[in-house]
């Protein structure tokens, strides 16, 4: 079938390849997970390798396709669009769909196929590697599971289907870091893995409420279109209501900012941190990238394909998809390469120190990421994502080689500590030829050997750190007057680096490379180069009667000498994807080879994609001229590292090294215990938040509860009580109380009640006021509002009607009478409003702005009035005082 | 294609989901098989029948708002209502009966409810349902669902039966007090999600009351008659004040319409005057928050679901607490938009520091898996409010739809608490270790509940979740601190992972440190018929959510309508008035949200029914002390 066919079957706009390429994983995680345990070891890897193979396939097709379309500056894209899966509110509340929707294009493609690639190479590593275990069905449910989430993170039309794959993924790295669930360690480093990520998901979360907020779309195509409007500032100092007003102003005046609009950043830095936090955590950056080295607990095929070639790519990746967000803001991209920059270097410096073969590459792992990140922070795009996939061929086959030997050395050492320490390997070439070789070329790709992937990758980084600038963007703010001051303020300007920055990362960054060359070739002739020193080697060697697999049925004391066979070749399901990866880690430079064979394949392929942020980065003057100089120094780092080692751990036989951990076992230590970054987190982070958990739980329980449900049933207990003592049962008493109503009952006809209410039409202006009756009332009244009575004779004039002009205020009073002669005084404040159907909240209505305006005047006025009219009667009248404040309403808003 | 053919192809799907849910349990027995194959074929015939094109083509075809048989609520209702009472005639002696009687009306109430989702959730109320109750009082029987209430509902429908299922494997005394209690509280809670009737809510609010303290005072744990009581005192605070604001509006309403009436739709209507609008939010506010539960209301909760049957826990989780949330939108935010709109961002702090984030830091620290367990819900009720307090679309929308997570995942989580519960006799996490180890189903089942739960996307917890972050991040309502409660939240979901893996790591990796949990017996058949309508849920509603949300549209329009034109009248109301917000209803449109609106009584004397009909806009005649025109 040729291209047109397969167009034809999967048009570019309803791409349902993408339903093949994901949905193959699923059906086979979900088989061996559910099924698995019925179907057998050969079924259960039957389903799995045909499961990633044939999504294997399917992403080659595509590619190809991909290939087809595209060309030099048009990206080829293929979408295939799912169903709705929520709608959200944007900005005003107007719904933006989000859609079950996948496409691919020449970054998710290439990806796609590296996901799928080295995932079947390792999968079909598994089937060997771990065919002892009882929880065979399990791992492949999780493995394919994996491979799908990963799909589904790189192939997501948007970011929360991203994010279904993000923390997807995220989900069964810890399911599988904590495979051997037994060992408590291993959940715990799965545990670790998962809340540290989730920090970091944290971080996208916020983006994605940022972006929502300010682009007003999630997916890749929308965000790059809205990037722009990103270019807002936001004031995120001092927050809601700003300074508290009641601070005393020695603490208030340093929290003021000197600028009245507070602290301001582009949306774009934000979303730019929000995002690259949430990288962090998936890529093990600084400051979350704890997580990764414990995570190695997982079995190492794991390692090789989770936690090395694809999972912790992930953010590069995304990073690389958002590429227009994050070129808008300068000061993310100097974040993102000073953060890889020293991830670089600190994961390098740990990894000198350790033993374990694991933790030295999981270190190298952490130690690459960061150099993917110095590629994208200095906006060469491509080229960290290049790195992206030359790193998943060398440290998978790194991974997958130390797995090698591991394996070999669980013919005698059955404990996961000492089968992983390299003191108890050496010599392993003369074993294992193949996985020797293949781990030597990863080796020499890793530490930048000229012609090799990894120098191709890795000093295109360093070349572009030096050479690369970022455009700075033009903020849309404008000038402000405070009105106030008077002071004229001026429009937010963005961020721009230091000059020179590029130079020290290329500095600093080149002395990483040496110290990757070093502490690789450490680990290689240790562990491959000297004498074996796990145990004595018998010819003819045979088991002890008892288990020989299994991992806790004998355990050795370190002491007691062992004896066994030698370590043995692993079977052709090991080596075949060794020696797959490994030529793959020698050449796949090609593609990419700027330096000596000016080919750009790469650059070019992806290119379309990354168009409209490249348009942003430049180039210092000279920058091609500068190739070569720049190279060298490259190379040299090689030559150093690896001659140093050569030199340390084999001429000397590692005598200047431990003579140098006798010389300083301070820095030794701190160093091996990983500078002690772990406890630092426990003691501040973690402990923390622990005592926010304790005193939660404290005041709940003494404070909220007490107060809630203590409180107040003593409350009720004890008005219970008072009450009680009153009910005595003494006939005198009650009768005395009775009495004592009796009297109060007596008084109330006694006294004269003076009591109006006031029928109100404001439309007329006509208020009509009437006192209550009572027994033998008379009434007499000051109408006017002169503050005297207008007779000195009672009537039985019960009501008045008033008469008032807008806005008017009057004070009414009335004197009342009774039968005894007693007598009682009340105002009435009376005031009719400005206008007609205020009460309609018509106040804000555009045309009566001014008349409401006028309104609040004159009712301000009115209030006044009123006061003045009470102050004038609370001087000349008894009782007065006892009124309430006035509270005149009006139709003012 | 012959019908025959074609009905063959229509049925593929369902063939096909009964056959693989029949396949995956690893033992024998049939009746396993066919109840995980029967969970199947309803998970695809939910997501295939509210597939947006079947529903419009069914829309088209026959459902329209005349096909809705009017009486489907109260059969639905009253259903198990009147099956308590016949309880009270079965036989004390045959628990097999009366169990068999419960699981029947039950499993009857649940199918029927499905009925309710063939209708097309347009604009206006559905399958309303209004007759004259005590015409003196102007109290009416006035059911009716929409959009809202029907998720409610249903989710009642769901986790009941799958309650009494579970209640009926650990209880095995008082039998039949146990089945009348269950169907009484079945048919309050659903006369509650219904009612709109202000009168009638409070009967329902009420009745569902006692049955609820009687289940945890009777089938508790050791100190079950102290949270019997707590739950009850707390909760009967809270309607109390509830009742004094319903009078109150009931006799406002008098006084501005001139007739007496309970119904929702006349007091949505009402604007009052701005310091009895604020006390009227406050005393209902008071009612569902106590309910829901909110920080500083919320020490109830863990001692009533702690000392609760495992039944009631999940119906108290997954229904009950449900009632305050919906008691907030219906009414709170139907009825009293201005004061809620003022106090919101006040409230939607108290929700994310008191809620999410201190109940996520108690949770943390229990070692009472159940207690854990209860405060989890604390947290996640905060994002209910949260999301009711931002009153954006996607913010109630997530609400409600967090709402059914939260009913899903927490009633499951209660579920399988129940399940070790019954083999240990003990919920102390200190207790177990590598549990996976020897009960691999269970271990497997409860992992995939506590992704849901702390919200993996792809599982239901993430959409409710972000749904309500992203409608709080851009909500007007709380200013400018809605993107910082928004943050605030979302730190929360760190926590989730945070105290649900710890507790997950606790129980089931690691060694097997206990003796006695050596030979625990895995998840038995009832325990996974139980659990498994509540795990297709959990991925049904995480892929396919908008198959419920797009049913709520309409409705969620019409409360944010509410919301605001209440805001906007309350704001505008500076003197204190008081007059109906809409003079005159459409009463009469059945695609109205006042369909059915009540009308004055006719009366002999025309006159005074006429002048109780105009509105009167005078504070006078209310008998106002400080009213317009009067300064005092």
């Amino acid at each position: 079938m040729g291209m047109d066919g397969l167009f034809s079957i999967f048009p570019p706009e309803d791409f349902t390849l993408l339903c093949v390429i994901l949905g193959l994983p699923l059906l086979g995680a979900f088989v061996n997970g559910v099924f698995g345990k019925r179907l057998g070891k050969e079924a259960v890897s039957l389903m799995a390798l045909v499961a990633v193979g044939g999504s294997f396939m399917a992403s080659c097709a595509a590619f190809f396709m991909l290939m087809q379309r595209q060309t030099e500056t048009e990206a080829a894209r293929f979408v295939w669009h799912g169903w709705k899966w929520l709608d959200i509110s944007g900005n005003g509340d107007f719904q933006i769909p989000i859609e079950i929707a996948f496409s691919v294009d020449a970054l998710s493609g290439g990806m796609a196929l590296i996901v799928t690639g080295v995932g079947f190479l390792i999968h079909l590593y598994s089937t060997e590697y771990m065919a002892e275990d009882d929880g065979f069905h399990r791992f492949f449910a999780y493995l394919n599971l994996f491979i799908f989430s990963m799909l589904v993170l790189i192939l997501g039309d948007n970011l929360p289907v991203l994010f279904i794959g993000w923390e997807g993924v995220g989900m069964c790295s810890y399911l599988l870091i904590g495979f051997w669930f037994t060992e408590e360690a291993n959940a715990v480093a799965g545990k670790k893995a998962f809340v540290t990520n989730r920090i970091g998901d944290f971080g996208l979360l916020v983006a994605m409420a940022l972006l929502v907020w300010h682009v007003g779309a999630l997916d890749w195509q929308g965000i790059e279109a809205g990037a722009n409007n990103l270019l807002t500032p936001i004031k995120i100092y001092p927050l809601g209501n700003g300074v508290p007003a009641w601070l005393p102003d020695f603490i208030r005046g340093p929290l003021t900012p000197e600028d009245p609009r507070g602290v301001r950043v582009t949306a774009a830095t934000l979303v730019g941190f929000a995002l690259f936090l949430g990288c962090a955590g998936k890529s093990a950056q600084l400051p979350l990238y704890v997580w990764l080295p414990d995570a190695m607990a997982g079995p190492t095929p794991v390692s090789a394909l989770i936690h090395a070639a694809t999972m912790v790519t992930a953010g590069v990746y995304l990073c690389c998809r958002m590429a227009a967000v994050f070129v808008l803001s300068p000061a993310t991209m100097a974040t993102i390469a000073i953060v890889g920059l020293a991830t670089a270097l600190l994961a390098a410096s740990i990894a000198f120190a350790q033993n374990d073969i694991k933790k030295v590459l999981a270190y190298s792992t952490v130690s690459q990421l960061g150099y993917m990140f110095i590629g994208i922070g200095v906006g060469a795009f491509a080229t960290g994502f290049f790195h992206v996939i030359t790193h998943a061929f060398f440290k998978a086959c790194l991974f997958l080689g130390a797995g090698s030997v591991i394996h070999a050395m669980h013919a005698r050492i059955h404990d996961v500590d000492r089968s992983q320490d390299m003191r108890n390997m050496g010599g392993m070439r003369n074993f294992m030829p193949i996985t020797h070789l293949t781990f030597l070329a990863s080796c020499l790709a890793i530490a930048g050997l000229p012609l090799t992937s990894g120098f191709f990758s890795k000093d295109e980084i360093l070349f572009k750190a030096y050479t690369s600038t970022i455009a700075t963007p033009q903020v849309s703010d404008g000038e402000w007057i405070d009105r106030s001051t008077q002071v004229t303020w001026p429009a937010m300007q963005a961020w721009t680096p230091p000059e020179d920055l590029g130079r020290w990362i290329y500095t600093l960054a080149l002395l990483g490379a040496v110290m990757t060359a070093f502490y690789m070739f450490r680990l290689y002739f240790r562990v491959f180069w000297g004498e074996f020193r796990g145990w004595t080697i018998v010819r003819g060697w045979v088991a002890p009667a008892g288990g020989h697999h299994g991992h806790d049925d004998h355990e050795h004391d370190s002491d007691e000498p062992l004896d066994g066979p030698k370590p043995h070749e692993s079977a052709l399901q090991i080596t075949v994807p060794l020696v797959v990866l490994g030529v793959l880690a020698i050449f796949a430079g090609g593609l990419n080879a700027h330096a000596f064979f000016h080919s750009h394949l790469f650059d070019d392929w992806v290119a379309p994609v990354l168009a409209t942020a490249s348009s942003s980065v430049g180039e210092i003057e000279g920058a091609k001229e500068m190739m070569m100089p720049l190279l060298l120094p490259g190379i040299g780092a090689f030559a150093i590292g690896v001659g140093g080692a050569y030199w340390v751990y084999v001429m000397q036989r590692g005598e200047p090294a431990a003579s140098f951990v006798e010389k300083v076992p301070w820095l030794h230590r701190i160093v091996y215990e990983k500078w002690r970054v772990d406890e630092l987190y426990e003691e501040t982070f973690i402990g923390a938040v622990d005592t926010l958990g304790d005193m939660a739980v404290w005041v709940d329980q003494y404070v909220v509860d007490a107060v809630v449900a203590r409180v107040t049933s003593f409350a009720v207990a004890a008005s219970g009580t008072i009450l009680r003592t009153m009910q005595t049962g003494r006939v005198h008493a009650y009768g005395a109380v009775m009495v004592a109503g009796l009297g109060a009952l007596g008084w109330f006809f006694i006294a004269p009640q003076a009591v109006v209410t006031v029928l109100a039409d404001d439309d007329s202006g006509v208020y009509s006021v009437t006192a209550s009756p009572g027994l033998g009332y008379q009434y007499r009244w000051d109408e006017d509002g002169d503050g005297e009575l207008d007779s000195d004779d009672f009537g039985d004039k019960a009501r008045v009607d008033v008469q008032l002009g807008r806005s008017e205020v009057r004070l009414v009073q009335v004197e009342v009478k009774n039968a005894l002669g007693f007598r009682s005084i009340e105002q009435i404040g009376l005031f009719r409003p400005q206008r007609d159907g205020a009460s309609d909240g018509l106040a804000g209505a555009a045309q009566e702005a001014k008349e409401a305006a006028d309104s609040a005047a004159k009712s301000q006025k009115a209030l006044q009035d009123i006061q003045r009219v009470l102050q004038q009667a609370g001087g000349n009248l008894p009782g007065a005082g006892k009124q309430p404040a006035p509270k005149p309403v009006g139709g003012a808003p | 294609m012959t019908g025959f053919s074609g009905g063959i192809i229509e049925a593929l799907p369902y063939l096909f989901a009964f056959f693989v849910g029949a396949m995956i349990p690893r033992r024998q027995g049939w009746a396993e098989r066919v109840g995980i194959g029967v969970v199947g074929v309803l998970a695809v015939a939910f997501v295939m029948g509210l597939w947006p094109e079947a529903a419009d083509a069914e829309a088209t075809q026959a459902v329209t708002r005349a096909d809705e048989w009017p009486q489907l609520l109260n059969v639905i209702v009253f259903l198990p209502i009147v099956g308590a009472v016949a309880i009270l005639f079965a036989p004390r002696q045959n628990p097999k009966l009366l169990r068999a009687m419960t699981m029947g009306i039950l499993a009857a109430d649940f199918l029927i409810s499905l009925g309710l989702l063939r209708a097309n959730m347009t604009t206006g109320w559905h399958f309303q349902y209004v007759t004259e109750w005590l015409p003196t009082f102007g109290i009416r029987y006035h059911v009716a669902i929409d959009g809202i209430s029907l998720w409610m509902v249903l989710l009642s429908t769901v986790t009941t039966p799958i309650a009494a299922l579970v209640s009926f494997g650990s209880i095995k005394k008082r039998t039949k007090d146990l089945c009348f209690a269950m169907l009484l509280l079945h048919g309050g809670m659903l006369g509650a999600f219904v009612s709109l009737d202000l009168f009638l809510f409070y009967v329902f609010w009420e009745l569902m009351l006692i049955p609820m303290v009687i289940l945890i005072g009777v089938w508790g744990g050791v100190e079950k008659i102290k949270a019997a009581y707590k739950f009850l005192l707390f909760t009967m605070a809270g309607s109390v004040l509830m009742l004094a604001a319903i009078l109150y509006m009931v006799w406002a309403h008098r006084q501005a319409a001139g007739f007496v009436t309970f119904d929702y739709l006349a007091m949505s209507n009402l604007v009052l005057p701005r310091t009895a609008a604020t006390l009227c939010f406050i005393a209902f506010a008071f009612a569902f928050v106590v309910k829901v539960p909110m920080w500083p209301l919320h020490t109830w909760l863990p001692d009533a679901h702690v000392q609760a049957p495992t039944g009631g826990s999940i119906i108290l989780a997954a229904v009950l607490l449900k009632l305050g949330t919906y008691g907030y939108v219906r009414f709170c935010m139907g009825m009293l938009g201005g004061p809620a709109y003022d106090r919101a961002a006040t409230l939607a702090g108290v929700a994310v520091g008191g809620g999410i984030l201190y109940g996520a830091l108690c949770a943390w620290k229990q070692t009472d898996v159940k207690r854990l367990v209860a405060y989890s819900s604390v947290a996640h009720m905060g994002f209910v409010m949260l999301g009711l307090f931002a009153a954006t679309t996607s913010g109630i929308k997530g609400a409600l739809l967090t709402m059914i997570n939260h009913g899903i995942a927490t009633g499951a989580l209660f579920l399988l608490v129940g399940v070790i519960y019954d083999r240990r006799h003990t919920r102390l996490v200190s207790e177990f270790g590598g549990l996976a180890k020897v009960m691999p189903v269970y271990a497997a089942v409860f992992v995939i509940v506590t992704m849901a739960s702390i919200g993996v996307p792809g599982t239901n917890g993430f959409v409710g979740e972000f749904m309500v972050i992203v409608g709080t991040f851009v909500s007007s309502a709380l200013g400018r601190h809605g993107s910082i409660q928004a943050v605030l939240a979302t730190f929360g979901v760190i926590l989730a992972a945070v105290y649900m893996l710890s507790v997950v790591q606790k129980m089931f990796f690691g060694p097997i440190t206990n003796k006695r949990n050596e030979n625990l017996p895995d998840m038995n058949v009832r325990e996974t018929l139980a659990v498994a309508p509540l795990v297709a849920l959990i991925f049904v509603l995480g892929l396919f959510p908008s198959l419920v949300l797009d049913t709520m549209d309409s409705s969620v329009a019409h409360v944010i309508d509410k919301y605001n034109s209440g805001r906007d009248s309350h704001r505008g109301n500076t003197i204190d008035e008081l007059r109906l917000l809409n003079p005159s209803p459409k009463g009469d449109d059945p695609t109205s949200y006042d369909h059915n609106y009540p009308v004055p009584p006719k009366s002999d004397d025309d006159e005074s029914a006429n002048a109780a009909s105009r509105p009167l806009s005078t504070a006078v005649a209310l008998g106002q002390g400080v009213s317009r025109g009067v300064a005092r």
